[in-house]
């Protein structure tokens, strides 16, 4: 259900009287389906139609925030006499509550039955044998300042999660599958072709052993080391081993990396933050030397760039990353490899971290293949990759590849238990001296 | 019964007589997020409805934030087939009293406080970053096509902690997630986030390959939460031997009925004894694993939210042991080995291949003193042998919200491997 803008920026005039002073509503309504899949049989169905409206007030260091899990005049108009009296503002007359008028129905059918219909066919013929977890998300938000136009922003966003067994050499194994992308025409053929690679057969596995090495993020997997170590420590209000290392060279110049929300073909891609702010792209390294940094409306030190972001309506946005996109170069995979020369060939990061005041990051990679004399040789298991953000930036080597890649298994980032969609792209990116940790 | 639950009510019975589950839940919380010299107040109040139903022979979901909604999720749900499954044996209790809801205070500010003690426990090596505060009330409502309707409420007082150490150029962050049942425990916090954000600080690693394992209570905590999955396991792993899961001494009880008085589904809430003399007792179930497994429920169907659906899961867990020691004997007990004061990664068990990794930051116990800290330190093995291994529990019991609540006190393994 839309507000009516005109009568809520009305109510929040008195909450932004001074230039310093930011005051705004902001709705959500989130319509879910989840279908769980068990060897091409739908095990549980689930649908979810949530709402809510939040009003925010900040004034310096200090912010209110009430939330009301509802999307209505009534709900709006109770988050911001919540506000009011936080502010010491005198508050809006209680009025009588009005039945909600039920809204008419959609005429459009609901992709889930179109999925339902599609899916089975898709995963019995790449991974037969499978639990997975196939989700639509359909977001729609509404941003009401007290002057000025109000934003409307939405965004379909489908997730395949779980895991199917595969053929290896040595027999059946279980794989972890996880694929995320904006809902589009061609996301099908995409989630065709992501199965189908997944579920190539292999070699048995070695562990992949402990100590230094030199390491190819392929497959666009580097976009998860780039998240970890620039989208992060970039956040504006975050200190980190980057603090105070404006337009410092921590990079090799063939190194450019930016943070893109207006991709919209990526699941972290969005047209309005949550601010309401259009967003733009921020180089985050340029030739190598430290650019910029994400910013929203409270979180200088630049005025916002559109990186403002909430979890839901219930949270009070923070500047965060969205899209990281590496800019490709000009090496062919098999010149990486030849540079690689002995190490390990990755193209699967299932889990990343960074702890921000030492700058210490950490990836997880299900499976690599080695390298040996610049050739891809035996199949490894997994481990951790971890290494120290300054050093690895100063490790990354000149010759990147010349194919970007989206990685579509990047879908959600959690900060603070705050969940937002992200992803990335990337060429493959040649890291030297990471430490690696075989998983036990 | 409300104009809302009533309506709702007679929808799903119409569309799945007898088979159906409602759920009502309204919160409010209020909630105090200060950092040095900034403060955000936040304030929720939410409604949600879940309807769960089996009807075409498969069970289904729906939740929507408002009652006018949520017929619509039902509609939506109703489109796909799902696979056979029988309905379970829905509970149908009655309870009776005062069905009002109780109200969320404003939580204190403390920042100032916590940040004195920490300084004081750190000797100024630490400092408090961000703290979160919150003070939460809910009331649940919950009615079945068999005649439930039990109303329960309950309340919360929880927060978060950040904590950055910092030694010449050396840096690091510690968190520490905490609930308080009986009032806030600031010391208790200062303590924890000290040992987080300086141990780590230091440049040594572990000087021992094996040895005794002493865990604080908070590491104790998370290792019983990680291996709270084979409790509620309908298959277990071949390595499991029911008989002797546990040393022989570990009692594992599952008690909810200090937080309230039914689960997530409507079953009353009974104390549990999931592992009893070291053999695994009674597993954890919601009605659909009981259903499956021909058992009766035990009332552990746990909803993260309304937004999920329940599934089994502990509510309250926690060591028992008949004869525990004070802290200070089992510390004497260590000849060789490392005292794990706090985890630097969320503990990893891998169940099908029956390994464990753990990592954490501590000190070096020899001859029962303490000679160091240690930054970082790896334990491993199989997770078979670390539980037949622990070998003394102390009597210092904590809870700690994981986000189940767990409760575990100071643990001696008796050997562990370290890297």
């Amino acid at each position: 259900m839309e507000l009516d803008t005109a009568l809520v920026a009305r109510w929040l005039e008195p909450l932004a009287r001074r230039p310093e002073e930011i005051a705004e509503i902001f709705a959500e309504t989130r319509r879910e389906a989840s279908v769980d899949w068990v060897d091409g049989q739908s095990s549980e169905v689930r649908t979810q139609r949530t709402e809510g409206v939040s009003a925010r007030w900040r004034r310096g260091t200090r912010q209110c925030l009430a939330f009301v899990s509802r999307r209505d005049e009534e709900a709006a108009r109770d988050a911001v006499r919540a506000v009011q009296r936080e502010a010491g503002v005198s508050t809006m007359p209680v009025r009588p509550v009005r039945p909600r008028e039920a809204a008419p129905e959609e005429e459009e059918p609901h992709a889930l039955e179109r999925w339902a219909r599609r899916l089975p066919a898709i995963l019995a013929r790449h991974a037969p044998r499978h639990r997975l977890r196939w989700t639509l998300r359909e977001i729609d938000r509404q941003l009401i300042p007290p002057r000025g136009a109000a934003a409307s922003f939405s965004r379909r966003l489908l997730s395949l999660e779980g895991s199917f067994t595969a053929a290896s050499r040595r027999g059946d194994e279980t794989r972890r599958f996880s694929f995320h992308a904006p809902l589009a025409d061609a996301t099908g053929d995409e989630l065709k072709s992501a199965l189908a690679r997944a579920a190539e057969p292999r070699d048995t596995a070695n562990p992949c052993g402990d100590g230094e090495t030199d390491a190819v993020l392929a497959g666009g997997c580097a976009a998860v080391l780039f998240h970890e170590i620039l989208s992060h420590p970039l956040e504006s209000g975050v200190e980190s081993p980057l603090s105070g290392l404006e337009q410092a060279r921590l990079a090799p110049s063939e190194v450019e990396v930016r943070d893109d929300p207006g991709r919209l073909d990526l699941f972290g891609g969005y047209e309005r933050d949550d601010e309401g702010t259009a967003p733009r792209a921020v180089k985050l390294l340029d030739a190598g030397r430290l650019a910029g940094r994400m910013t929203d409306r409270s979180h200088g030190p630049a005025p916002s760039n559109g990186h403002s972001r909430r979890a839901g309506p219930e949270d009070a946005p923070l500047p965060r990353g969205s899209n990281v996109i590496v800019a490709p170069g000009p090496a062919t995979s098999e010149e990486i490899t030849r540079r690689l020369a002995a190490g390990l060939w990755i193209e699967e990061i299932d889990g990343g971290s960074v702890e921000l005041a030492s700058g210490r990051f950490r990836l997880r990679f299900p499976r690599a293949r080695r390298v040996r004399r610049g050739r891809l040789a035996d199949e490894c298991g997994g481990g951790f990759l971890s290494g120290e953000i300054l050093p690895v930036l100063s490790s990354i080597d000149p010759a990147l590849g010349r194919e970007q890649r989206p990685y579509r298994a990047l879908g959600w980032c959690a900060r603070g238990g705050l969940v937002v969609p992200i992803q990335g792209c990337a060429p493959d990116v040649l890291v030297r001296r990471l430490r690696v940790r075989a998983i036990a | 019964m409300s104009g809302e639950t009533e309506r709702l009510s007679e929808e799903l019975e119409r569309l799945a007589p007898g088979q159906w589950e409602l759920y009502e839940k309204a919160a409010e919380s209020r909630e105090l997020d200060s950092a040095a010299g900034e403060r955000a107040m936040v304030s929720r109040r939410d409604r949600g409805w879940a309807a769960r139903w089996w009807a075409g022979g498969g069970p289904r979901f729906a939740c929507g934030s408002c009652a006018e909604e949520l017929p619509r999720a039902i509609a939506e749900a109703s489109r796909v087939e799902a696979a056979a499954e029988d309905p379970p044996a829905w509970p149908s209790a009655k309870s009776e009293g005062a069905r009002t809801a109780p109200e969320a205070e404003p939580p204190p500010d403390l920042f100032e406080e916590i940040q004195g003690r920490l300084a004081a426990e750190s000797r100024g090596e630490a400092a408090l970053k961000r703290l979160t505060l919150r003070r939460g009330a809910s009331s649940i409502r919950i009615v079945n096509g068999r005649g439930l309707d039990v109303f329960f409420s309950t309340t919360v007082y929880d927060g978060i902690a950040l904590a950055a150490g910092r030694k010449g150029a050396r840096a690091c962050e510690g968190r520490a997630v905490f609930r308080w049942d009986r009032g806030p425990d600031l010391d208790g916090l200062a303590r924890r986030l000290a040992d987080r954000a300086t141990l780590p600080l230091s440049d040594r690693g572990a000087p021992i390959d094996r040895g005794e394992w002493l865990l604080d209570p908070s590491v104790a905590a998370a290792l019983l939460a990680a291996v709270a999955p084979l409790f509620c396991e309908e298959t277990l792993p071949k390595w499991v031997h029911r008989r002797d899961l546990f040393s022989p001494g570990v009692t594992v009880v599952d008690d909810a009925s200090a937080d309230a008085h039914y689960d997530g589904e409507g079953t009353a809430t009974r104390r549990l004894v999931v592992v009893e003399g070291g053999s695994l007792a009674s597993p954890l179930r919601d009605l659909r694993s009981a259903r499956r497994s021909g058992s009766p429920a035990t009332g552990h169907g746990v909803r993260a939210s309304y937004r999920v659906p329940p599934r089994s899961g502990p509510r309250r867990l926690f060591f028992e042991h008949g004869s525990p020691a004070p802290a200070r004997e089992l510390l004497a007990r260590v000849r060789r080995g490392l005292f794990a004061a706090a985890l630097t990664a969320p503990a990893r068990f891998d169940f099908e291949r029956d390994r464990y990794e753990v990592e954490f930051t501590g000190i070096v116990v020899f001859g029962g003193r303490a000679e160091g800290a240690v930054a970082g330190a790896l334990a491993k093995g199989r997770i078979s042998q670390l539980l037949r291994r622990l070998a003394a529990f102390s009597t210092d019991r904590q809870f700690f919200p994981m986000p189940f609540l767990v409760g575990a006190p100071t643990v001696l393994v008796e050997r562990s491997e370290f890297e």
